[in-house]
């Protein structure tokens, strides 16, 4: 690990000397004609130098060149390509709006941008989606939706249907870091796992890293998810909206100042609570079931160095079973971010960022029975972030990030006739602090480096208790040695961590067709999700590094092979392997009681991971039949003493075989075709040997301890879609203003019953006292039949 | 709350129907030697008390289970009095007989019961805990909806005793016959739920009162009352160690299986704990748990639609 450190600071120093004289710097935004959207990691290219950059997620690009004139190319994909003749004597600011192509070009996918494809890139182990090819993957009831759209995608898998969230490269769901315009998003679900926050009228872009995640973030082990929302159109207004199977959604967006400034509000709801209204009393009694998003974003240029952007997302699910009883959860972020390019080379970013989490149940009968119950999770950050374009060769990036959490992990209060009485487990406090260096570097027209360091560091402070607990037999619940435990006031530091985060990754380009990439990374972990049911749920809490808790930490190696190949590289291959091992990995005992507990942390068990796989991806970008073939196999393991007799067992969600097939094939100008098809081999489960009875109970038994000691049958499913624009012309031949389609989808096309679970119970009947016990086995289907849904779906 | 829960189950079924599906299957199960099981709940009531010896089966034998015979089994106090348990008319089955009025045990006292198989000498331990009375039992009705006719349910009266760490089964018997399905099993910590939030000396929180009520399904799958005018019902607090609240506590996660999207919020399938040992650690292997429990209890026949306290 050392040499590591040296390695990386003797390559950035290089850097740092070889600074050039006689250059200049042309700099500016890139972005889409029709509706000012900044285009992220669009490609300037100087072709007689081969020196060339992109655009930052802001959509701003500087590239430092030797003084002299040139065709400068702006390059998009799915947008006419720009040549521009610059004469570069002093720094110059050029900011371009590219034009979208024609309608010969429209069903264009891409997942890569092609001018600086993957096999150029030094990213590895990225996949990007844009909302255009996420519209056209057939949808669960015909609802586009982000993170299923990412589960096509190799190394992404999720424990089955209805499962929150999303398992990347063996790693847990609490492993991802989601980001909505830098906002973490604590939970990204809506009705259980069926559809995601996002809402993809509102989303520009989406990013998935599963390795070489750059030293700018940190936090999460597993993968980082990068969802950038648009920033609304400032040319012109413009809606866009659909009514679906399950939800209603419309999106405006408008200029504040015409090409200064714009928003865009979108908004979501389900509605067949609506729909029942007049035919299910206990909706008019009260009883709620809908969720709900709105997110809004607005911008402002203040003047061609400045710039803010303002964003929230505000979503909620709710549940109530009549007036006052139910539960419902949701997420709240808001960023406000600040651009300011300080001069040619150095672009500054500042972000304010708030996030929270948060779900509540209540019952109660009246003002004397009732139980309330309250948890959330906050944090405050601040995040400066600079990035210095030292030339051609060199991007350096640099800043920190500041975050101040709050843990509310159950503020309740029951009452049973006796007045009010509370029933809170302790708040936490927290600050987690990082810095970090790093920079992209080309060598030579062969090797592109991106190295860089992230310093970490986690304090847990007071007032709280500190709680000591007795080590105990592994496996067992820990009690907590009460004469230890001491009351911190306000402030005092209970406990405190830090880390170094190295993050290297190196590209070799063997020629214009073919690279080799490497990446190892170090990520660290401080949160942590505490959920021990089979899927994710609303109710799970995170919780922080603590006296008793170490932080997770994640070593991961990936090494790649990618290539394009046809003609205008319309194929690209890649094959990617990854091994990850990982410290201090949260199991649970068994039985453990994980909510409302004052000693939750007695009930966690800690041990170890490993993942492995090899990831296999095929594309075919454009024409008029295209689509992608990706195949991960995998392994994902755990090793805690006091689970499976102290031996390696998989996890919930290991999946050997994981194949992936997407396909698009458009008819005519108005038909067009979607279907995709998902093969996953059977995932792990637990089945008993043995019966006993104990009380009249039946209860199963498994003599050798071992978790997970049978695989579930296979899972496979077939899903198409249809989606029939409407006509570009009036009926006098005109060009209409307006458009809409309709998408028709079938999910689950041979109405498979793929198994979600197998489980063991004894009969539903009341067995009389003396008799034997029935046992059985039943298999579970989540989805066990055919699911057709429409959409109409309208833009103006 | 149990009714609450029942418009929430039937709100997420709606949805649930139609797409979830469910279906018995036969699975090969491992197979595995026998293990031996101490099923010994001993209470304070006044009749003969049973420690049942038998072994464990393979998970699909749907048979009673064979008792093991010629086990030696008795109980001791930490003041030195031993109860022997005696093999009884059923093969496997140790009865312990009252003499007089006075039932096993005293609240307060620690237990060892001593089980000796085959050469091989099972120990367990156990602390008879106190018990608070049942105060009364009242009835309630659930107006119909267009899904279920009116229910009538019951409601037990009862407040938790004051130091915190009270563990507690409550038993009910529908005309004579327990409510033994796992989703029968009621748990009490203190007057709530669970340990390490503390809920002591109150009422018994409303769902732990209105856990006393069976909900069946008449042949056409619509909901029944879980009680009608004619019915009786007797409830029963019986007292718990710690860790008999643990494994009851376990036993339900593993054996309460509703299926359905439940099944997305299932915890793991693991062994549920044991508090029985061999004194040699490299031994047999045993299964099973021992307590010693403190009972009160009270009954009522539902005797007239006059007797309804509450109407929801």
């Amino acid at each position: 690990m050392q040499k590591l450190y040296y390695f990386l600071i003797i390559c950035f120093f290089q850097t740092i000397s070889v600074t050039a004289q006689d250059k200049v710097t042309i700099n500016g935004y890139i972005k889409d004609a029709s509706n000012g959207e900044a285009l992220i990691g669009a490609t300037v290219y100087v072709r007689s130098l081969s020196a060339g950059t992109t655009t930052n997620v802001y959509g701003f690009y500087s590239l430092t060149l030797p003084a002299g004139t040139y065709d400068v190319e702006f390059t998009y994909i799915g947008y006419a390509k720009q040549v521009s003749n610059q004469e570069l004597i002093k720094n110059i600011r050029f900011d371009v709006e590219m034009e979208s192509q024609g309608e010969q070009l429209k069903e264009v996918v891409i997942s890569a941008e092609k001018e600086q494809s993957i096999v150029q890139s030094v990213e590895m182990s990225v996949n990007k989606l844009d909302i255009k090819t996420i519209s056209k993957i057939p949808a669960f009831l015909g609802e586009v939706d982000v993170i299923r759209s990412l589960q096509q995608l190799p190394g992404v898998a999720t424990v089955g249907e209805g499962a929150s969230g999303f398992n990347v490269r063996g790693g847990s769901v609490g492993q991802n870091l989601i980001l909505l315009d830098e906002a973490s998003v604590y939970n990204s679900s809506h009705l259980l796992g069926f559809f995601s926050v996002f809402n993809p009228d509102a989303v520009k872009d989406t990013k998935l890293y599963k390795a070489a995640i750059p030293a700018q973030y940190g936090g999460r082990l597993a993968s980082l998810l990068d969802v950038r929302m648009k920033e609304g159109n400032n040319k012109e207004f413009e809606a866009n909206g659909g009514i679906g199977t399950i939800f209603s959604r419309l999106a405006l967006e408008a200029p504040i100042v015409k090409d200064k400034g714009s928003f865009i509000v979108a908004g979501r709801r389900s509605y067949i609570d609506v729909l029942a209204r007049p035919f299910v009393e206990v909706l008019q009694d009260g009883a709620k079931l809908n969720f709900y998003d709105l997110t809004g974003k607005a911008n402002y240029s203040i003047n061609e160095k400045n710039k803010i952007f303002l964003s929230g997302y505000f979503g909620r699910d709710v549940f109530f079973f009549d007036g006052d009883q139910g539960f419902s959860w949701g997420n709240k972020t808001g960023t406000l971010r600040y651009n300011r390019i300080f001069n040619d080379r150095l672009f500054a970013n500042f972000s304010a960022i708030f996030s929270e989490y948060d779900y509540s149940l209540q019952f109660g009968e009246d003002d004397q029975d009732y139980f309330r119950w309250k948890s959330s999770i906050t944090n405050y950050t601040f995040k400066p972030n600079f990035s210095y374009f030292l030339n051609s060769d060199n991007e350096i990036s640099f800043g920190a990030e500041a975050t101040y959490y709050e843990f509310t992990p159950a503020d309740a209060v029951a009452s049973s006739g006796g007045g009010p009485i509370p029933l809170t487990v302790d708040r936490k406090y927290n600050l987690e602090n990082s810095f970090y260096l790093s920079n992209d570097q080309k060598i030579g027209d062969a090797f592109t480096l991106q190295y860089g360091l992230r310093y970490s560091s986690f304090y847990s402070f007071g007032p709280g208790k500190n709680v000591i607990y007795y080590d105990t037999i592994p496996g067992k619940r820990r009690r907590p040695n009460t004469s230890l435990e001491q009351e911190v006031s306000s402030g005092d530091v209970l406990s405190q961590y830090s880390n170094l985060e190295p993050r290297l990754s190196i590209k070799a380009q063997l020629n214009n067709t073919t690279s080799i990439k490497a990446s190892y990374n170090r990520m660290v972990q401080y949160l942590h999700l505490i959920s021990n049911t089979t899927a994710s749920n609303p109710l799970d809490v995170w919780t922080p590094s603590s006296n008793n808790i170490l932080p997770e930490i994640g070593d991961q190696l990936a090494v790649g092979y990618f290539k394009s190949f046809g003609n205008n590289d319309l194929y690209q291959f890649s094959a990617e392997t990854y091994y990850r091992q990982t410290e201090n990995q949260i199991d649970y005992i068994d039985g453990a009681n994980l909510l409302i507990n004052q000693y939750l942390e007695g009930e966690l068990l800690s041990g170890r991971g490993r993942a492995y796989g090899l990831e296999l991806y095929f594309q075919k970008q454009e024409g008029r039949f295209n689509g992608w073939i990706s195949y991960t196999l995998g392994k994902t393991e755990l090793q805690v003493e006091g689970i499976n007799r102290g031996d390696w067992y998989a996890t919930r969600y290991d999946q050997r075989h994981n194949l992936k097939l997407t396909g698009f094939y458009e008819l005519n100008k108005r038909l067009s075709l979607s279907a995709n098809f998902t093969y996953v081999s059977g995932t792990p489960a637990t089945f008993p040997t043995s019966r006993y009875v104990v009380q009249g109970i039946l209860i199963p038994y498994n003599a050798n301890e071992s978790r997970g000691n049978v695989r579930l049958p296979d899972f496979h499913r077939l899903d198409l879609s249809v989606r029939l624009d409407g006509k570009a012309e009036k009926a006098n031949g005109k060009q209409r203003k307006n458009t809409d389609y309709w998408v028709f989808g079938l999910y689950n096309v041979y109405a498979r019953k793929n198994p979600f679970s197998i489980y063991f119970t004894q009969g539903s009947e009341r067995v009389p006292v003396g008799s034997a016990i029935n046992s059985e086995a039943r298999q579970l289907a989540i989805i066990g039949t055919i699911i057709p849904s429409i959409s109409y779906n309208f833009h103006f | 709350m149990k009714n609450n829960i029942l418009k929430s189950i039937l709100f997420t079924a709606t949805f649930g129907a139609l797409v979830a599906c469910e279906e018995q299957i036969f699975p090969e199960l491992e197979s595995a030697e026998p293990v031996l099981v101490i099923d010994a709940w001993v209470t304070n009531r006044d009749q003969p008390q049973v420690i049942k010896i038998t072994r464990s089966q393979p998970y699909f034998d749907e048979v009673l289970p064979t008792g093991v015979a010629g086990a030696s089994v008795s109980v001791s106090d930490n003041l030195g009095n031993v109860f022997t348990f005696t093999e009884g008319a059923t093969q496997g089955e140790y009865v312990w007989t009252p003499v007089g009025n006075v039932g096993f045990g005293t609240v307060g006292n620690s237990y060892e019961l001593t089980v000796t198989v085959n050469g091989e000498t099972f120990l367990a331990n156990a602390r008879m805990n106190d018990v608070p009375p049942v105060d009364s039992i009242t009835f309630n009705k659930q107006e119909g909806t267009q899904f279920f006719d009116d229910l009538y349910f019951a409601e037990f009266w009862g407040t938790d005793l004051l130091p915190v760490g009270d563990a507690y089964w409550i038993k009910t018997y529908k005309n004579g016959q327990l409510l033994n399905k796992p989703s029968e099993i009621s748990l009490a910590y203190d007057a709530a739920f669970s340990r390490g939030a503390d809920y002591s000396g109150e009422k018994f929180i409303t769902p732990i009162r209105t856990s006393i009520n069976p909900f069946d399904e008449g042949a056409d799958g619509s909901l029944l009352s879980p009680y009608s005018v004619g019915d009786s019902l007797y409830v029963e607090i019986n007292s718990l160690s710690q860790e008999a609240f643990d494994f009851l506590t376990e036993v339900q996660l593993q054996t309460d299986r509703p299926g359905g999207f439940g099944e997305l919020f299932s915890t793991p399938i693991a062994n549920v704990p044991t508090n029985v040992r061999n004194v040699n650690a490299s031994g047999s292997k045993v299964v099973g748990f021992f307590n010693v429990a403190a009972v009160a209890g009270n009954g009522r026949r539902f005797k007239s639609l006059d007797e309804v306290s509450r109407v929801y």
